[in-house]
């Protein structure tokens, strides 16, 4: 397993899109996408959180669970670290910048629960990355489901000014969306792929 | 077995203890603002502990900003200038200040943080606002659906106020209402009377204080309410004065009415009042008893729709055909409105058109 | 689903007892997106849009304003009486300002139906396509609407 952490990087954006590939973090996807704007906020939030919370629990995992022997206890204690992690950044935005605050820190306690970020910490444990290639694999998660939220967001705003059957408004024509948005990533595996 | 269970129990709780305090010890560095200083017009310094909102580190020092929305950002009642500190313009405000406004510097009290030292602005009167606590000492029905409160002041027992300046009145959360809500209402007694105050109420369908005055407070209990506010005040000028108002908008003439009999003021004052039917109308005697006691005083009531069949003999229709014959000199003449939005614009019409300048007409627009 | 912070708040204010005694959902239990989505529905098959129910909704309440106390006939066939009060209330969307409070009630002499509406379903109705829960108070039906007024 000696991956580049930049393929890693890459491989988690287009090939491996934890959204569109593993289906995690679907319900803030589907429920945020109404706007662009927010689910930009929200898009950017997740890629911040991930990002940090693969690196802590990589160090939690490593030097807790392994050493403690207590390996089984992973899901609980990483959804513990990602928690106290979102309430700590929400304290420091707050503190230090209020229209960041707004545009973003509102945004915080949605991902506490979102599946997604779980995913990726406990995806690097299955794939045994090193430090590097965690934090790659977390920031490279987080902006390849900025890119899912942000072109489905795009897609629904267009799709509002068209006619839906009743059958399929909302969450309906989302889902069918975001399959088709899964079908054509997989055009990118011919670069790289991770699984 | 039992050792592993608890093992796990032991860990599980040892890292969440570790990290709730970790998060306890940041938010006393993080969200510990310390104290800070907020400097009111240059006069005035409060050092207050930081963290919450503007509005509601002034309202704990007794300086009311006026606002309907209880600090949720979405009334834009608690303007106030912010000279310096405050950081930038938040994305919250944004909607209700025009440019010139934001060039200013002015701010909604409610959505700043306070975090730092702070040089405000804010206009005087604000200072001789005040929270009362008052004990409803008497409750009178005077229609179907209006009511007089008598509210005895016990902390501050003294206020001090103009003839036909409002309050606002807090009704508290109750059966039908999850949050405490603030409603104003104009004083109907004279200023002379420092130690309590009325308010003439008028039920609103569905009106949630309404409600809670009509159906739930009773003699005895205590309420809250702050004040005073309103720029609705009588002129001092020897201008002939009209009054017109509807429903429970007697509130505020009846406090200027009889502040002026106490004054023994001599101006001309004409004082037509608008109603539906017979029913609708109340303190008649007591009106009339002002025509004996004021100099020149014409109190008229009109009804839109008395009844078939009773025995009313005075004016019917609407207020506004009958200006011509009670103006005289419309040049000298102010006019003092008081009722519903509806019927302000109506009387305002009326009244333009019979030659009363606009900038004598004065009405409270809320 | 979930809801982002601002559908929260939204979905609080429609609620009863926070801006109004009986809120703004009436005894409908879809989501405020649904019941949006499902009146724009209906309104398509209408041929009406949101404008222009609102356009006429508030020039009749703009006629009916300055005949206090009394009801305005228009058109020969609509009896319009508004009953206006003091105060502002705000919109549960979050829209900066205060509508005035009061209720318009309209009257088809010819077919007999019957609407009522206020200052804030306007509002309402033209920026959000919100035309209230069923069940509410204000809930102004889009069927009605298009049967009473066109």
């Amino acid at each position: 397993m000696e991956l580049n952490p930049f393929v890693i990087f890459i491989a988690a954006i287009f090939t491996s899109n934890i959204l569109l590939t593993n289906f995690l973090g679907m319900c803030s996807f589907l429920s945020v996408s109404k706007e662009i704007e927010s689910s930009l906020g929200l898009g950017f939030a997740v890629v911040f959180v991930m990002t940090f919370t693969s690196a802590i629990n990589y160090a939690v995992y490593h030097y807790i669970l392994v050493p403690l022997d207590i390996v089984y206890l992973q899901y609980i204690i990483f959804i513990i670290v990602i928690a106290a992690f979102v309430q700590l950044t929400e304290m420091v935005i707050e503190r230090f910048s209020p229209v960041l605050y707004y545009s973003l820190g509102i945004f915080l306690p949605l991902i506490t629960v979102n599946c997604a970020i779980l995913g990726i910490s406990l995806f690097m444990v299955i794939r045994e990355y090193n430090f590097v290639q965690s934090v790659a694999f977390g920031a490279g998660g987080g902006l390849g489901w900025l890119l899912a939220i942000l072109a489905l967001a795009g897609i629904r705003a267009k799709v509002n000014y068209k006619f839906v059957p009743t059958g399929l408004q909302g969450a309906g024509l989302s889902l069918i969306i975001t399959g088709l948005m899964a079908l054509g990533f997989i055009g990118f595996s011919g670069i790289v792929v991770i699984q | 077995m039992i050792i592993t269970i608890a093992n796990t129990v032991i860990i599980v709780s040892g890292i969440s203890g570790f990290l709730a305090f970790l998060l306890v010890l940041a938010e006393k560095f993080f969200a510990n603002y310390g104290e800070c200083k907020i400097d009111i017009n240059g006069k005035k310094e409060l050092v207050i502990e930081g963290g919450s909102s503007l509005l509601a580190s002034l309202n704990e020092n007794k300086i009311f900003l006026a606002s309907a929305c209880g600090g949720r950002g979405s009334c834009g009642f608690c303007k106030c200038t912010v000279k310096s500190g405050g950081g930038p313009l938040l994305p919250t405000e944004k909607p209700f200040l025009n440019s010139q406004e934001i060039n200013k510097g002015v701010r909604l009290a409610c959505q700043i943080k306070v975090k730092e030292d702070l040089q405000i602005e804010i206009p005087e009167e604000i200072f001789n606002i005040r929270k009362f606590k008052a004990e409803v000492s008497q409750i009178r029905n005077f229609t179907y659906d209006i009511k007089e409160l008598t509210l005895k002041l016990i902390e501050p027992n003294e206020i001090d106020f103009k003839a036909g300046q409002y309050v606002q009145l807090e009704a508290p959360p109750y059966e039908k209402s999850k949050h405490s809500v603030t409603r104003a209402y104009s004083i109907a007694s004279s200023p002379l009377h420092k130690d309590y105050i009325q308010l003439i109420i008028r039920r609103v369908p569905d009106g949630i204080c309404t409600t809670y005055i009509f159906d739930y407070l009773q003699q005895g209990d205590n309420i809250n309410f702050t004040g005073p506010f309103g720029d609705f005040i009588i002129r001092d000028t020897q201008s002939d004065m009209l009054f017109v108002a509807g429903g429970s908008g007697k509130a505020p003439i009846k406090s200027m009415l009889e502040y002026l009999q106490n004054q023994g003021s001599k101006r001309r004052m004409i004082y037509m009042f608008g109603a539906r039917t017979k029913d609708d109308l109340y303190l008649t005697e007591e009106f009339r008893e002002l025509e004996e006691k004021l100099a020149d005083f014409t109190y008229v009531p009109v009804l839109s729709k008395p009844k078939e069949g009773t025995d009313w003999q005075g004016k019917t229709g609407y207020i506004p055909p009958y200006f011509p014959e009670y103006i005289k000199d419309p040049q000298n003449t102010e006019a003092y409105l008081c009722g519903s939005p509806g019927m302000i614009a109506a009387v305002k019409k009326g009244l333009l058109e019979n030659g009363v300048s606009e900038d004598k007409i004065y009405y409270d627009s809320f | 689903m979930k809801e982002t912070p601002q559908e929260k708040k939204i979905h609080e204010n429609m609620k009863a007892g926070v801006l109004t005694m009986h809120g703004f959902l009436g005894d409908d239990d879809r989501h405020f997106h649904e019941i949006i989505a499902e009146d724009k529905a209906a309104l398509e098959k209408l041929g009406l849009s949101c404008y222009q129910i609102a356009d006429k909704l508030q020039q009749i309440t703009d006629k009916a304003y300055n005949s206090y106390q009394d009801s305005i006939l228009l058109d020969d066939k609509l009896l319009v009486s508004y009953n206006s009060v003091r105060g502002k209330t705000i919109c549960p969307f979050g829209h900066p300002g205060g509508y005035p409070k009061g209720e318009i009630k309209l009257k088809n002499l010819e077919n007999g139906r019957t609407i009522v509406w206020t200052p804030l379903n306007i509002h309402m109705i033209r920026e959000h396509c919100f035309f209230e829960g069923e069940g509410s108070k204000h809930r102004l039906d889009p069927q009605i609407i298009k049967k009473t007024l066109f």
